[in-house]
C-alpha cells in the first residue's frame, strides 16, 4: 500500500487529545500519501474536525505528534498551513466580495499565483462555477456556489496537501459528483487528500482508504480493492454495527 | 511590513467602503468636525474682534476723562478684556466660564481671583462644540464603531481560521487591521490638522499646533489599539462592542468628571465669602489710615516726617494724603497676592493630580494636554491674572503719585483736579502672551508620557492577544 511507503505527505503518530476532562482523539495513527485520498470517517462528535485541526496547527494535541510535507504544525504551524490547502465545514467567505475577489485575497494572503487567466479562472473552470456568477457578490451564492469557491481556491493554491472537512455536506448529488470527479484530478496531480466525512457512500466513491473513527479511536482501515473499489454493501454493514454498538 | 499586511488593511478599508453603516458614520463625524471647526472659528473672530473692540471703547473713554482728581480716576478704573489666544478656537479650555473681562480699581483686586467658580475649574462644560470636544469624546466612538469587528468579526464569520490556513501569521493579519484603523484616525485628525495649520500659521503658534495634532494622534491611536485588542479578545463582535462602549463610557464620561470631583471633595478649598471675610478681616488689622491714633499709620507718618525733614504734614512737599494712599495700596496688594498665591498652589496642586489621572484615562491626559498647548489652561488664565494685577498696580500708584505731587499739599481748594492731559501718561495694559512650550514644558512632556505609555501597554496587549489568536480552533 502507498502509506506504508516511507514518504508519507500526512502523518499523525499517535494522537491523544482531551477537551477538559473530554478525552476527543484517543491514539490515531495515519499516514496519507502522495496522490492518495483517504477518508475519516465518523458521525458527529468523533473527532474528525480535531484531526484536522491538528494538522491545521489550530489545535496543539495532547501527546503524539502530526507532520504536514515533515513540518510538525503544533511547532510551526505557519509553514505547515503554507503547505496545504483547506477548505472548512462552514465555508466562510466575505459577502462583500466577488467569488474572484474572495479567491484573489486568499491567494494573496498565500503568497500564490493569483492570475485571473491562468490560476484563478482555470480553477474555476474545475469546479464548475458558472462564468456569469463569478463577478458577482458570493453573498448571494448558495452552499453549493460557496463551496465550489473555496474548493477553487484549494486548488488554485497548488499545493501538495489538500485537508477538506465535510466537503459534500451541502452538495446535491449532481454537485457531489462533479466533486468527486475535482478530488479524481487532484488525485492524479499527486496531491494528498484528507477528507472528514460522516458520508459512507461519498467516502466509498473516491477514497483509497477509509478509516473508521469512532470516538477519537481509528477502529479500522479498509482500503480499495481494485476497479470495483470497495463492497459498499458490507462497509454500510460494518458501519452500522459500529453505530448500533455505540448507540446500545 | 509584509504584502499580506498591506492587503488586509486594504480590504479592511474595502470593506468600511461598502458597509454603509461605517460610511455614513464617517461621514457625520467627518461633517461634525468641520462645522465645529467652522463655527469654533467664527466665534473665535467674533469674540476677539469684539473684545478688541471693547478694549479700545474702554482706553478712549479713559484717555478722555475730563481734569479730576486723581483719586476720582482710581475709582473710575479701567476695564481690560484678556486677548484669545491664537489657538483657543480649538480648544476652549477653561476660557468659556474663568470670565475674560477685569475690573480695574484701586484697594482690591479683581475679584475673578477669587470667584467661586474657579473651584470648579476642574470641570469642563461637556458639549462645547469645538474641536477638541469632538476628537476627544466623539471621535473614540467612531473609531470604536469602525474597528469593533476587525477582529471578531473574521472570528465570527470563520474567516480569521482561512486567513490563517493560507500560512500567514495572527501578527500579521492584527498588523494589517491596525495600519487599517491607525488611518482611519489620522483621516479623522486630518480637517483638524488643516484647520490648525491655517489658523497658527499666522500667529506663530505652528509649533504647538504640531504638538496638539500629535497628541490627538496618539490618543485616537490608543481608542485603535483598545478596539482592536478587545476585538481580538472577545470571539464574539457584538460582546466586543458592548465592552468598548462600556470602556468609552467609563474612560470619557465618567472618569474626567469623576476623578476632578474626587479630588475637589478631598481638599476643602474656602469659598468666596470666607475668603472675602478673611481678606476683611486682614484687611482691618492692616490698619486704618484715617485714625490719627492708628499705631502703623502713626510709625508711617513718623517715618515720612524724618524722611522729608519736617515737623508736620503741612510742612511736606508733597500731599500726605497721597502718600498715604499709595502706602495703603501697597498693603492692601500684598495681601491680595497673598492669598492670590494661595489659592493658585491649591489650585496647581489640583491640577498636578488630575494630570496624573491621565494614568486611568487617557482623555484626561489628552485635554490637558490640548488646553496648555491652546494657550487656554488655568496656568494661562492665572499668568493672565497676575499680569492684570501687576499693572493694575503700577496703574493705581501712578495716580497715587500724581495725587501726592500735584494735589496742593495745603488749602487744595473746594475741589481740586488735575489737568487731563495727565491721564494720558498713565500707560496702558499690554498683555504679553505666554509660550505654553516655555512655561510648561515639563507639564506637556509629562502628558506625552501618559500618552506614550497607554499606546506601550496596549501594543504589548494586542502582541499578546494576537498570539492567542494563532490558535483558534473555532
Ligand atoms: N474547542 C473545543 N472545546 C471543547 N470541546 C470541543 C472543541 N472542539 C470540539 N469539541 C468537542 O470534541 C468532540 C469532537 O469534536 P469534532 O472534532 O469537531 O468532531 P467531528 O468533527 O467528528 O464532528 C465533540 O464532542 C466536540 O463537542
Ligand atoms: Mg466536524
Amino acid at each position: 500500500m502507498k502509506s506504508e511507503t516511507a514518504d508519507a505527505v500526512l502523518e499523525a503518530r499517535h494522537l491523544r487529545h482531551s477537551y477538559g476532562a473530554r478525552r476527543v482523539l484517543d491514539d490515531l495513527s495515519l499516514r496519507v500519501g502522495a496522490g492518495e485520498i483517504y477518508a475519516l470517517l465518523g458521525g458527529n462528535g468523533a473527532g474528525k474536525s480535531t484531526t484536522l485541526n491538528i494538522f491545521l496547527g489550530f489545535v496543539r494535541p495532547g501527546s503524539g505528534s502530526a507532520s504536514v510535507c515533515g513540518i510538525d504544525p503544533s511547532t510551526a504551524p505557519d509553514e505547515a498551513r503554507a503547505a496545504l490547502a483547506y477548505v472548512p465545514e462552514s465555508v466562510a467567505l466575505y459577502d462583500h466580495l466577488s467569488a474572484y475577489e474572495n479567491i484573489d485575497y486568499f491567494l494573496h494572503l498565500a503568497g500564490a499565483n493569483r492570475h485571473r487567466t491562468s490560476v484563478i479562472d482555470p480553477a474555476l473552470d474545475d469546479v464548475g462555477l458558472v462564468a456569469s456568477a463569478r463577478g458577482q457578490r458570493v453573498g448571494g451564492f448558495s452552499k453549493g456556489m460557496r463551496q465550489k469557491v473555496a474548493i477553487a481556491l484549494a486548488l488554485a493554491r497548488n499545493v501538495p496537501v489538500l485537508l477538506l472537512d465535510e466537503p459534500t455536506s451541502g452538495l446535491d448529488p449532481r454537485a457531489t459528483a462533479e466533486f468527486n470527479d475535482l478530488l479524481e484530478a487532484a488525485r492524479k496531480r499527486g496531491i494528498a487528500t484528507l477528507m472528514a466525512t460522516h458520508d459512507l457512500l461519498s467516502a466509498a466513491a473516491v477514497a483509497d482508504r477509509i478509516g473508521f473513527l469512532r470516538e477519537g479511536h481509528l477502529d479500522e482501515e479498509v482500503a480499495a480493492n481494485g476497479g470495483a473499489r470497495f463492497d459498499v454493501d458490507a462497509l454500510f454493514r460494518r458501519y452500522s454495527e459500529r453505530r448500533e454498538s455505540r448507540t446500545a | 511590513m509584509s504584502g499580506a499586511t498591506v492587503r488586509i488593511a486594504r480590504e479592511e478599508w474595502r470593506w468600511l467602503a461598502r458597509s454603509r453603516v461605517a460610511l455614513v458614520a464617517g461621514v457625520l463625524l467627518l461633517l461634525l468636525i468641520i462645522t465645529a471647526t467652522f463655527t469654533s472659528v467664527q466665534k473665535h473672530e467674533a469674540i476677539d474682534e469684539a473684545r478688541a473692540r471693547y478694549q479700545s471703547e474702554q482706553i478712549e473713554q479713559f484717555y478722555n476723562q475730563p481734569d479730576r482728581h486723581p483719586h476720582r480716576m482710581v475709582h473710575y478704573g479701567q476695564y481690560v478684556f484678556r486677548p484669545l489666544a491664537p489657538l483657543a478656537f480649538f480648544d476652549t479650555g477653561v476660557d468659556a466660564y474663568t470670565g475674560n473681562m477685569v475690573f480695574l480699581e484701586g484697594h482690591r483686586q479683581n475679584s475673578a481671583n477669587f470667584a467661586e467658580a474657579r473651584q470648579s475649574s476642574l470641570m469642563l462644560r461637556f458639549g462645547q462644540l469645538t474641536p477638541a470636544f469632538v476628537l476627544q469624546t466623539l471621535a473614540p466612538l467612531l473609531i470604536i464603531f469602525l474597528a469593533f469587528r476587525a477582529l471578531a468579526g473574521e472570528r465570527e464569520r470563520g474567516t480569521l481560521r482561512l486567513m490563517l490556513a493560507q500560512g500567514i501569521s495572527a501578527r500579521q493579519i492584527v498588523s494589517g487591521k491596525l495600519i487599517a484603523h491607525a488611518a482611519v484616525a489620522g483621516a479623522i485628525v486630518l480637517p483638524a490638522l488643516l484647520a490648525l495649520t491655517i489658523m497658527s500659521a499666522s500667529s506663530g503658534a505652528s509649533a504647538q499646533a504640531l504638538l496638539i495634532i500629535l497628541g490627538y494622534c496618539a490618543y485616537l491611536i490608543v481608542w485603535t489599539l483598545m478596539a482592536l485588542v478587545l476585538s481580538a479578545l472577545v470571539p464574539r463582535a457584538r460582546d466586543a462592542l458592548l465592552a468598548l462602549v462600556a470602556l468609552w463610557m467609563v474612560t470619557v464620561v465618567l472618569l474626567p468628571r469623576g476623578l476632578p470631583e474626587l479630588v475637589a471633595a478631598s481638599q476643602t478649598l474656602p469659598t468666596r465669602i470666607e475668603t472675602e471675610v478673611a481678606i476683611g478681616r486682614d484687611l482691618k488689622a492692616i490698619g486704618d489710615s484715617h485714625d490719627p491714633d492708628d499705631p502703623y499709620f502713626n510709625d508711617f507718618k513718623m517715618e515720612v516726617l524724618a524722611r522729608y525733614g519736617v515737623s508736620d504734614v503741612q510742612d511736606l512737599p508733597v500731599q500726605y494724603a497721597g502718600l498715604v494712599a499709595m502706602e495703603g495700596e501697597r498693603l492692601t496688594s500684598d495681601l491680595f497676592n497673598r492669598y492670590a498665591a494661595d489659592a493658585n498652589a491649591r489650585e496647581d496642586r489640583q491640577n498636578a493630580l488630575v494630570r496624573t489621572f491621565g494614568l486611568a484615562s487617557p482623555l484626561i491626559a489628552v485635554r490637558q494636554l490640548s488646553m496648555t498647548l491652546a494657550g487656554t489652561d488655568l496656568d494661562n488664565h492665572q499668568d493672565f491674572l497676575s499680569q492684570v494685577e501687576s499693572y493694575r498696580y503700577s496703574f493705581v500708584q501712578h495716580l497715587n503719585r500724581m495725587q501726592a505731587e500735584q494735589i496742593p499739599a495745603v488749602n487744595p481748594g473746594e475741589d481740586p483736579r488735575i489737568d487731563a492731559s495727565n491721564w494720558l501718561e498713565v500707560p496702558g495694559f499690554a498683555y504679553v502672551a505666554p509660550n505654553p512650550l516655555a512655561y510648561a514644558g515639563g507639564r506637556i512632556a509629562q502628558s506625552f508620557g501618559i500618552l506614550a505609555a497607554w499606546l506601550a501597554g496596549l501594543a504589548c496587549l494586542l502582541i499578546l492577544a494576537a498570539r492567542r489568536l494563532e490558535r483558534i480552533a473555532r
